[in-house]
Order: structure tokens, then sequence, then C-alpha cells
């Protein structure tokens, strides 16, 4: 018993490891072998680590046995061990899809960079879910910009160079907001782990509420630069569509959510749920995230990249965690965590399909993508499942986190934000829909050409034929979720 | 007259002021990444000046042991060199990454190369149902 | 488990459509299992009323709130028989039609998988179950009404799928605020909302408002009815079946679910929810039946007299009195057994001259003179001159009117039943009357898989509406369990 709980420990450190064994080795082929293995190894210790979570409900590990006042202390609840199972799991996935692709996407050289900069982002990403101290939190938020940046920029073009600068430049904006939140907490409470300042903040927060609301306003918007929040944006379509696939699902489904989470770290455990309602923050929030569903979503009807229009909708996805987050209500949050686990199984696949896409077409066009759904039939129909859940078809987790998002409105009597939350689904089906009927039904491009279906082997859609499995089985077992999170917010 | 009492925590959150100013509104990548710089030391010495006690010496033990109450409060000097480490390498990377677009650019004003559009940078005009 | 019968008719079908998508069979084996398939869904869909004991199902229960369940009751029966039976005589008529028109296979696919859903919206037990399997409606009607593959079809298959999605978004809205107050979205005949007090009126009025215009929108309410005409693209059997029958009535179920076994009676009367919807039912009678007179499209013309025939039977559930009800239920019954004659027929005089206005058919009654009999006999019955069904059902909702106390509602159907004639007579007038212009070809009468299921329906037209006691008994049932 005592040896699992060092696991969350072990999973950073393993994968930190990996990726400082890899330059020792020159092929390709090893490199590959260790990223996957070790990821498989954190996987295999996220499994124990939930099911231990499940049984014996939430606990601490103090990294190194110091006393918690100056040491790192990681906490481990429900929600925790959930979301680094299923990250873990869309990495493996999404490793073992790039093995077929990364190399027609970028140079031989940057291989090797490629697979130690994942490695590098996967630790960081169980560090910020995992840790409860906010400084070592800012530590991995920082690795985790740097390394999205790299996986970006990894695929040398002009096109990456700048988006992935521009997504830096935007992501320093956010670290040098957030480092000043930790400062100004650091400041006032003399702490910084989570639960410590949760106590203090509790104890005198009259004393300093002013500095609290600025507090909390700049973890918002440092956090909410990094997790594409509405008008903070701006750097997400450039960086997620022209990065390699396997990059950009990762971004998209992954990173994102982090920070997200991150956020409701700081909003919900370190001020607390009754004390930040009182603050305008969260109304804020939620403003943001109905823009950043409508706008979102409107953004993507106009486009016509596939892999900007699948990155639009993935603003338009964040806007429904901040709108989970923003509602105030422990199951707000919980249906904000629900979301993010069923949009990072979903948009992975969705940004893995359309790397299929591209590469069998050699268009990233989507009116060359007429007939599609008979050239490459199982690529198609995966792409097809996965926009059914972005749009809402019922049982797939699109349509439980809004359903559970517009009985929370009731719920919390407001009424008009449901409408919000329709209209936004009715925009997915805008632009997914003509993508879909085109492709099963539009023939223009068909004539006079081969059909390549059997061109795509079945060992590349594998791995996306897994997280479609995983993202039904993640809306059947919704009810399971969210009872399994939802002691965590309080209920 | 508190601004004045409190001139570190003042000079810092000016300095932070400063330096996001520039790293938002300057358009010369050199000059973000100076603003990106600035940025980070106002915070550095922010923090710094709230684990300064005055009087008291730095938490280094030379010869022998003073008792608690000699030293200043070694957390946030800690913080601080960790940070500094966060915002070498970022500021390494953007160098970097700066190169790698001058070379491929030939220019560092970010307005310009944004303007420089790329190959399916597109936005469709037309509504998919009109 | 033998209450997972209840099921079968609904899977069966989608069984039947993998099973065609997945064998590449001869032309003839299709057939064969398309029609055995359709036939022994029918009955199955008997065995299930007639033996089994236990009448709900519940599939899949997330919570209170997503809960797949199937429950059978007499208006579900009734729905469910009207389909899967005109289904049997679509099918016969479609591999007439289809033999010559392309991507027959894709077509029999979602023609198939269609059934199921029909009978899935009939038999749901409650809202949520009804609101998936009407968006599993859309979807599945969807590649129907672009079999054409041409643009134009495309278009108005993206107008179709616009309208359904915003009319179903709008039910959902309606729902969440209904399920806010019950907690509970079983269908209950008399509804499952209690009489409210007077500072909530507005709230329910909003909802009612909201999933009415919702499931108009497939019921072709004015002004959401434009999608109809649009999808008239559709090939035949596809306008026949869905436009005049599934598409269009399983809208009309679904309003006679929420108008009867959510809401309730009571509950709209008080608050006023009937006044908004007979504004609107009374513009879609009227609009449809002046429409209908300037079209010169065959097709068109009968699309929009579906959309004031669909305003009689709306009218007919929000009158509020049993003789209404009853006459609006027959009248969904007589319509799609009569407007799936007319469809069929005009298919067929596509399908044989080509022709698609109406004054190409001139003198096509000698040339065509079993078909175009047929067609006139249900015209005559669609317009209700006594002795046929459609004066059956008229009379019921004019006594049901009158009963009321409103005398708006049998003027306007006087008026409606003066444009019916208006714009059906001529059809036949120019079609017996005027002569065969020179040159014409000599037609041959339809293939006997188009013309049987023709002269069937009209014979059932006929019958029904000399005979309609046993059908006007059972609904009398229906009506006093909900009133």
């Amino acid at each position: 018993m005592e040896l699992i709980t060092s696991f969350p420990l072990a999973e950073i450190f393993i994968l930190f490891i990996s990726a400082f064994l890899m330059p020792f080795f020159k092929k390709d082929k090893h490199i590959k072998i260790i990223s996957i293995s070790f990821l498989l190894i954190a996987f295999i210790l996220s499994v124990f680590t939930l099911m231990f979570v499940f049984q014996n409900g939430p606990f601490y590990y103090a990294a190194g046995h110091i006393d918690t006042i100056l040491g790192i202390q990681l906490y481990i609840g429900p929600v925790e061990a959930l979301l680094s199972f299923v990250f873990l799991f869309v990495f493996i996935l999404v490793v073992w899809f790039s093995f077929s692709t990364i190399d027609a996407e970028i140079q031989e050289n940057r291989i090797k960079l490629f697979y130690i900069m994942v490695n590098l982002l996967a630790a960081s990403i169980l560090g910020i879910i995992f840790t409860n101290d906010i400084f070592n939190g800012y530590v991995f938020i920082e690795v985790a910009a740097l390394t999205s940046c790299g996986i970006v920029v990894v695929k040398e073009t002009q096109e990456n160079i700048k988006a992935a600068l521009k997504y830096l430049i935007m992501s320093t904006i956010g670290s040098g907001l957030i480092l000043m939140g930790i400062a100004f907490i650091y400041a006032f409470t003399g702490h910084l782990n989570i639960e410590l300042i949760h106590q203090v903040v509790l104890e005198d927060h009259e004393t300093f509420q002013k500095s609290l609301l600025i507090t909390v306003a700049l973890f918002t918007a440092g956090l909410g630069v990094k997790s594409a929040m509405f008008p903070l944006h701006t750097w997400l379509p450039d960086a997620h569509s022209s990065a390699p696939t396997a990059s950009s699902a990762l971004l998209s489904a992954i990173v994102l959510k982090a920070f997200a989470f991150f956020l409701i770290k700081i909003l919900y455990r370190m001020i607390g749920f009754d004390l930040v309602n009182q603050f305008s923050i969260l109304t804020i929030i939620l403003i943001l995230g109905c823009c950043g569903m409508i706008f979102g979503s409107l953004s993507a009807i106009f486009q016509k990249n596939i892999k900007r229009l699948i990155a639009y909708s993935s603003i338009a996805q964040m806007g429904y965690v901040f709108f989970g987050i923003g509602l105030g209500s422990p199951f707000g949050a919980a249906i904000a965590v629900y979301h993010m686990v069923g949009h990072a199984v979903t948009k992975s696949a969705l940004f893995m399909c359309s790397g299929l896409m591209i590469e069998e077409t050699g268009h990233k066009t989507i009116d060359r993508y007429k007939g599609l759904g008979h050239e490459m039939p199982i690529t198609f129909a995966l792409f097809t499942l996965g926009a059914f859940s972005m749009i809402g078809i019922p049982i797939l987790p699109g349509f439980i986190s809004k359903w559970y998002l517009s009985l929370e409105c009731i719920h919390l009597d407001k009424l008009l934000l449901i409408f919000v939350v329709l209209s936004s689904s009715l925009l997915n089906a805008v632009y997914y829909f003509p993508i879909l009927i085109n492709g099963f039904f539009g023939i223009e491009n068909l004539q006079d050409k081969e059909y390549r279906s059997k061109k795509v082997p079945v060992k590349k859609t594998i791995p996306i034929a897994i997280l479609i499995l995983a993202m039904i089985l993640i809306g059947a077992l919704s009810k399971n979720i969210l009872d399994f999170i939802s002691p965590e917010f309080g209920l | 007259m508190t601004l004045l009492h409190n001139y570190y925590e003042s000079a810092s959150i000016i300095l932070f002021g400063i330096g996001l100013c520039t790293l938002m509104l300057n358009q010369n990548l050199i000059k973000k990444i100076i603003g990106m710089n600035i940025m980070d030391t106002s915070i550095f010495l922010f923090l710094v000046s709230k684990g300064y006690i005055a009087g008291r010496s730095a938490p280094i033990i030379t010869e022998n042991y003073q008792g608690v109450n000699a030293y200043v409060n070694p957390i946030p000097s800690a913080l601080i060199l960790t940070g500094i480490v966060v915002a070498v390498s970022v500021t390494a990377f953007l160098l970097a990454l700066t190169i790698k677009l001058y070379e491929s650019y030939g220019t560092v004003d970010l307005e310009e190369i944004l303007k420089m559009k790329g190959d399916d940078h597109g936005v469709n005009n037309k509504l998919p149902f009109s | 488990m033998p209450n997972i019968l209840i099921v079968a008719p609904i899977l069966f079908p989608f069984i039947l459509s993998a099973l065609l998508f997945l064998n590449d069979w001869e032309e003839k084996t299709r057939n064969r299992w398309i029609l055995w398939g359709i036939i022994l869904n029918f009955f199955i869909l008997i065995f299930n009323f007639s033996v089994l004991e236990v009448n709900r199902i519940h599939i899949l229960k997330f919570n209170e709130f997503v809960d797949i369940y199937f429950k059978i009751d007499m208006i579900g029966i009734v729905f469910s028989l009207l389909v899967s039976f005109l289904w049997i005589l679509t099918a016969f008529y479609s591999i007439g039609y289809m033999a010559h028109e392309r991507k027959p296979n894709r077509f029999f696919i979602f023609f198939t998988a269609t059934l199921g859903v029909t009978i899935g919206i009939a038999l749901a037990g409650n809202l949520v179950t009804l609101y998936l399997f009407y968006e599993l409606l859309t979807l599945f009607t969807f590649p129907l009404v672009i079999h054409a593959g041409n643009e134009t079809a495309l278009k108005a298959g993206y107008k179709y799928l616009i309208y359904s999605f915003t009319g179903a978004t709008l039910s959902l809205f309606g729902m969440f605020m209904i399920y806010s107050q019950t907690q509970n979205l079983d269908f209950m005949p008399g509804g499952i909302l209690n009489v409210i007090n007077e500072n909530e009126i507005f709230y329910y009025f909003t909802a009612y408002a909201l999933t009415f215009c919702g499931f108009g929108v497939k019921a072709g309410l004015v002004p959401f009815h434009s999608w109809l005409p649009s999808a008239m693209i559709a090939p035949t059997p596809v306008s026949a079946l869905l436009h005049a029958v599934a598409v269009v009535k399983s809208g009309i179920f679904a309003l006679v679910r929420i108008t009867y076994y959510i809401f309730g009676p009571a509950l709209i009367l008080m608050i006023k929810g009937n006044h908004f919807a007979l504004a609107l039912i009374l513009i879609t009678i009227l609009t449809g039946s002046f429409l209908a007179i300037h079209q010169t499209n065959l097709k068109k013309r009968l699309a929009y007299s579906t959309i004031s025939q669909l305003g009689y039977i709306m009218l007919g559930l929000v009158v509020f009195n049993p003789n209404s009800f009853t006459g609006g239920m027959l009248h969904m019954i007589f319509h799609a057994l009569i407007k799936i004659t007319l469809f069929f027929c005009v298919g067929a005089i596509m399908h044989i001259t080509g022709k698609t206005e109406i004054h190409e058919i001139q003198g096509l009654g000698k040339q065509l003179p079993k078909l175009m009999w047929c067609f006139s006999l249900s015209a005559v019955a669609l317009i209700g001159i006594p002795p046929t069904s459609g004066f059956v059902s008229k009379w019921y909702l004019a006594t049901g009117g009158l009963q009321s106390g409103s005398f708006i509602i049998p003027v306007v159907l006087l008026l409606s039943a003066l444009l019916t004639a208006g714009y059906l007579l001529p059809i036949i007038t120019i079609a017996f009357f005027k002569p065969i212009p020179n040159g014409e070809p000599v037609y041959q009468e339809p293939l006997p898989f188009m013309l049987i299921p023709i002269m069937i329906l009209t014979g059932i037209v006929l019958l029904i509406g000399l005979f309609p006691n046993p059908i006007i008994n059972v609904l009398e049932t229906i009506a006093n369990t909900v009133i």
C-alpha cells in the first residue's frame, strides 16, 4: 500500500528519466521503443494509482518525506488519478500513431528530439496534475510550455516557426502573470502549498480581500492564455494547425486541459468554492466561456483547412470547460473535468483522422474531401463518430457534458445559458456536417480516381479506433465517472 | 504613503507593467524578449523583497549557526533561483526561434512576419450553406 | 426476458439494413430480403401487441434523465401499425420505382433503417427516447433526401438538416425546462405536470411554445415549413413515405405526446398555449392551401397540400375536445393513406412519362386510366366529399370545433376544403377532359409492382371511408383516456 502512494512521483520521474536517456541512443527505432515503453510503464502505474484511489480515497504524498511546509507535496484525488490515467492513455495512443506518420512529417534528425519532447511533456503534464504546490506547478507549467512549443517547431517550416513563436510569446505572458500571482499569494499567506494557503485564506481573507481578487485574476488570465480562453486564444489555431499531426493531437487534447485543470485547482482548492463565488471573476469566466463556445464555432464555420477547423473547434470546446468552471457550483466543476476527459479522447482521435486524410489525399482543405468516405472508409467512419460526439449525438461524451451543463444551468436558475449551450452545439453541427455529408455523398472527386481505401494500412487506424472506442465507453460510463469525481468537489 | 513605504513592491509592480507592455505592444521580437525578461525580473524583485527581513543576513551558515532569527527567509531566494533558470531557458528558446525566423523571413518585426502569409492560411469567405 | 421482444420490431429493420450493407446481393435476392423482412417486421409488431404481457422495458438508464425506455400504449400501437403497413406497400412500390434509379442499394439500406427509427418513435416511453429517435430520423432520412446526389438535392438536404436540428434544439430547450420542474419525462395520459400557480404561467407557456415549435418543424408548421417542398427533390417513394407519412407524422406524433402525455390539456388551457398553437395552425392550413394553388409542379402542389392537411391534424390536437382529437387522429391515418396514394400516382406518372408539370398531363386519363382513376378517387377523398374518408375526419373536426364553441374552426375548415378542391380538381379535369396533344406516344400502365400497391391503397381509402367505425372506436377510447 505504501508503495502505491509513491507511484505518481515515480510516473513523473521515469518519464523524465526516459527523456534524458534518449540522447544516448542513435537509432530512431530505439528512441521510439524507449518512448512508448516508458509511457506504458507510467500508464500501468497510473492504473494502479487509479485503482488505489478508487478503493482508498485520495491521498497525499510528500516528495522526499520533507515536512510539508517546505517540501513539495503531491495530492492524488479521484480527479487527478482519472486525468493522469486518461492523459497517459491518450499519450500512448498518439505516440503509437506517430510511429507511422512522423517520419513523413518532420526531418529525420528531428525525430529523436520529438520523442524527447513528448516524454518531457508527458512528465510535466503529470506534474501539473499531481502537484499540490503552486510554485512546483509553475515550474511544470513552464516545462510544458517549452516542450509543447518544441513539438510544434520540430517541423521546421516558416509556418511552424512563426506559429511556435506566437505561441511561446503568448505563453510567456501567461507564465509571467502566473508567477506574479504566486508571488502575491506567497506574500500574504507565506505558503506555497495549496492546502495550507487554503487554510490561511479561509481564516483571514477579509484582511486581504482585494489582493486575493488580484491574485485570482492573475491566475485566471495567465492560465487562460495557456488554455485558450476566448479572447486570449489567438495563438491556438496557428500552432495547432501547423504542427505535425501527433503534436496537434497532444496539444489540443491534453495540454490545454492540464492548464484548465490547474485553474480549477487554484479556484476551487486553493481559494475554495464559497470564497470564489463572492468574486465577480467567475462571472467573467462564465461569459468568456460562452463567448468562446459561440465564437470558436463561428470562426470554425469559415475555415477551409481541416486542421484549423478542428483547432477552432477546440477553442469552442474549451469554452465548455470554462463554462463549467464559471458556473461556480461543485457539479459545474465536475462536468468541466468530465468534459476534459471526453474531449481529450475525442479531439485527439479527430486530429489523427485529419492527419491521415491529409496524408492520403495530399490536401488540407475540406472541399477536397468530397467522396472521402468511399476512399478511406475506416478513417472517415472514425472521424464521423468523433464529429458526432462534438455535435452532441446522444450517449457520446459531447452530448453528456452538454446535457449535464444544461441541467446544472437549470439547477442554478440560469435558464438563458442553456440557450448558449444549445446554439453552440447547433453551430458545431453546422461545420461538422458539411464535411461528413460531402465525404459520404459528394462524389465529384471520385470520378476517374482509384479507390485508395486499401492504401491506408489498418495499422495506422488502430490507435484511432481504440480512442473512439474509449470515447464511446466514456459516454456510456458517464454516470460512474461523474460519481467518482464529484466527491472531490464536495458533492 | 503606503506606496512609498512599500517601495520594493511598488517598484516591482511598475517594472512588471513596463515589462508586460513591452512584451505585448512591441512588434520587434528582440524587444519582446527583453520585455519578458523585465517582467520576470520584476517578479523576482517582488519575491525577494518579501523574503528579506531588515537587519538579517543571508541564510548561509559560514562559521557557526546563529539561530533562526538571524537569517532572512530562504524560500523566496530558492524560488527565485528556480525562476531564473526557467526564465533563462525560455529566453534561450525564444532567441533560438527568433534566429530561425530571421533566417527564413529576413526580419525580426512580428507584424511584418505575420503579413507574409503562408500557403494554407486561407479563410473561407463563403458560408457553407449560402 | 420476454419483454426484450418489445424492441425487436425496432432492432429488426436495423439488422436488415446492416445485412443489406454488408452483403452485395443480386437484385432479386435483395428485393426478396427487403420484402420479407419488412412484412415479417409487421407481423412481429402484431405478435408483440397481441401476445406480450409486459408492455414496458428500460434499455439503458444513465440517470433519471437519460433513460432509454420503451412502452407500448394504444396510440403507439396505432401509429406503428400504420407506419409499418404503409412501409410494406412502399417497399413494393420502391422496388418497381428504384429498378432504374441510381444506387438502389444505398436507398434500401436507409429505407429499412428508417422503419426501425419510426417504430422507435412510436414506442418511445418517455420524451428523451422520443427525442433520441427523432434526431436519428433526421440522420437516417437525410441520405434519402439527397439521393439524387446533385447540387440541388444537397442544398435541399442541408436545408432539411438545418431546419430539423434547429427544431430539435428548440424542443430540447423546452424539455430541459420541463425536466427542471418535474424530474421526470415519462409519458402519462393526461400529462405529468400538475396544475400550477399564477406566476409560473409564463414559464410553462415558454416551454410549451418551444417544444411545440420545435416538433412542429417536422410537422410542417408554418413558418417552419419551407424544408418540406424543397425536400421533394427526393425520389418519389421517399417523398411519399417520408414527407407525407413517416417524417411529418412523426412530428405530429411527437406533438400528440407532448400535448397530451406531458403537458396535459388542463395545463395548456390554463397557460393559454392552445391560443398560440391555434393561431399558427390556422395560418398553416390557409398558407398551405393558397400556396398549393400556385404550384405548377405536381409534386410541389402535393407537398404544399401536405402542409395544409397537417394543419387539420394539428388543429384536432389543440381544441381539447374528444371529437376533435378523434378527428385529428383519424385525419392523420386517412391523410397518410391518401397522400401516399397520390404521391405514388404522381411518381408513376413521372416514371412512365417523365412529366412533372400539371399542364403536361393533358389527356393522361385516357392513356393511363387505372392510374388516373386511383389518383382521382384519392383526391376526392382528400377534398372530403361524402362518403369518402376525408369527409369523416373533417366532420369530426368540425363538430369538435363547434362543441368547443369556436366558429372560426368550421369556417376555416370549409374555406380550406374549397381550396383543396381548387388545387386538386384541376389536375383531374386536365387529365380526363383535355384532349390528348398531338404526337403523344402511347404509354403503358405502370409495372404491377407499382400499380398493385396503388390500387390496394385506393381500395383501402374507399373502404375505410365507408366503414370507419372500428378505427373510430379505437381512437375514441384513446381520446377518453387523455382528455
